[in-house]
């Protein structure tokens, strides 16, 4: 049972941002999965939601030297663009692990982000990509790099009054691969039990330079993985080297024992998923 | 859910007692909690607002003080709150030791039992244990900041 709400379309950005602003109690809708879910459950009861879904603002997906994908494109969208396939197949098939085909459909990749669940596909291979937030409020519009959007489990530094607006992902260096690896001991369209977002360059003498690894479902947010990378930078990258260095992620995440592992166990498999995403991208 | 969280505070063990045994004065401690209204008999009213990504729970209900040693400097308080709202409740039990670590400084223990009913619990445990840890660790925090100012 839904609790009555009242809905209002936006017919615009700044219409939108003026409503957000006039009530900071409201909602924002977009593909709704997530929110509508919560009303379900009963744990949200908003007076209002400012439905964004007819925004063109927030629509669309464009180069121009950077990746830019509106906040309401849908992950179906995004996955099937050849755009995003173009500048990274990996972040086009991490789009197309989200979820269920139905959901993809409908939830839209801000809306997935401003939801900052941390067992969430695309906010670890955002983060290990360098992507940045675009915010949009009445006072004007920040960016916020990937990994600072998220502060805690379903809260992220989107401030009152603003709308997430795009993503702005920056072009791969010449000679990096990317890749995003889950593990899903169960089903095909669980949560993962770890998840790993890694980006890696390796030069013409066998020497890492650079990596960027974020792992899901293993801590409140993406956990960015620094004692690995820093483990590995600027060393010759052999696979007992990348299995050591993988290992240190051990340290770094903070995962919850819940129906898909205890967290000792989730700890282990951390370590094991990031050197399988790592060593799929050596040369 | 039981929580147990210790911490050594800059400050006469006297000076820690005195604000934690007055118990609208440390309300004002803990993050989320408005006015706290006597009753008598050592007990009071009060509300918790506690924001959880998109959702927020609006807890008022009543603290009492079960136990009070001034010499050994342990107390045990009972919360019973709920949101009408939402639909839920949470009933807590609190247990607080004082001990003097240095003339200077106090060690605090609180252990916290708590327990999360209907609606609210559909958060599920991890989440509600991380905000439970994260509201006691901000109380002593905040403890440590009045005591030794």
């Amino acid at each position: 049972m839904i609790a009555p709400f009242e809905l209002v379309r936006a017919g615009s950005l700044a219409e939108a941002l003026e409503l957000l602003e006039s009530d900071p109690e409201a909602h924002v809708l977009a593909g709704g999965t997530a929110l509508v879910l919560l009303m379900k459950q009963g744990l949200l009861r908003p007076s209002r939601l400012i439905d964004i879904g007819g925004l063109a603002e927030l629509r669309g997906i464009r180069m121009n030297g950077d990746l830019r994908i509106g906040a309401l494109t849908t992950h179906l969208e995004a996955e099937r663009s050849a755009l995003v396939r173009r500048h990274c197949p990996a972040l086009a098939s991490c789009f197309g692990t989200v979820a269920t085909v139905r959901i993809r459909a409908q939830g839209t990749v801000g809306g997935n982000l401003a939801h900052a669940d941390p067992a969430q596909d695309p906010p670890p291979m955002l983060v290990a990509l360098g992507a940045v937030a675009v915010l949009e409020s009445g006072a004007g519009r920040r960016e916020v790099p990937m990994e600072d959007l998220f502060v805690d489990v379903f809260e992220t530094s989107i401030g009152p009054g603003e709308l997430l607006r795009e993503i702005v992902v920056p072009p791969l260096a010449e000679g990096a691969r990317a890749t995003y690896v889950k593990f899903l001991p169960r089903t095909e369209d669980d949560y993962a039990t770890v998840s790993v977002g890694a980006v890696l360059r390796v030069d013409a003498d066998g020497r890492c330079a650079d990596v960027r690894v974020a792992l899901g479902s293993v801590g409140p947010t993406p956990v960015r993985a620094r004692r690995v990378e820093s483990a590995l930078r600027g060393e010759r990258v052999t696979p007992a080297r990348l299995r050591e260095a993988a290992m240190l992620v051990r340290e770094e995440v903070d995962p919850i024992a819940d129906a898909r592992g205890s967290a000792a166990y989730k700890r282990e498999m951390a370590g094991v998923w990031t050197e399988r995403a790592l060593r799929a991208l050596l040369p | 859910m039981k929580l147990d969280h210790s911490a050594r505070i800059d400050a006469p063990v006297e000076r820690v007692w005195a604000i934690v045994s007055d118990v609208p004065r440390a309300g004002r401690l803990v993050p989320g909690v408005g006015p706290v209204e006597p009753l008598g008999a050592d007990r009071y009213r009060g509300t918790l607002r506690v924001q959880i990504g998109p959702v927020r729970l609006d807890l008022a209900g009543d603290i009492e003080v079960t136990s009070r040693d001034e010499t050994a400097r342990t107390a045990a308080l009972r919360l019973d709150a709920a949101d009408h709202r939402l639909g839920g409740a949470v009933r807590a039990t609190m247990r607080l030791a004082l001990t003097q670590a240095t003339p200077s400084t106090t060690d605090i223990r609180i252990e916290t039992d708590a327990q999360v009913l209907g609606r609210i619990g559909e958060l599920g445990e991890p989440i509600i244990r991380r905000k439970a840890d994260r509201i006691v660790s901000e109380l002593i925090a905040n403890l440590a900041r009045e005591a030794s100012s």
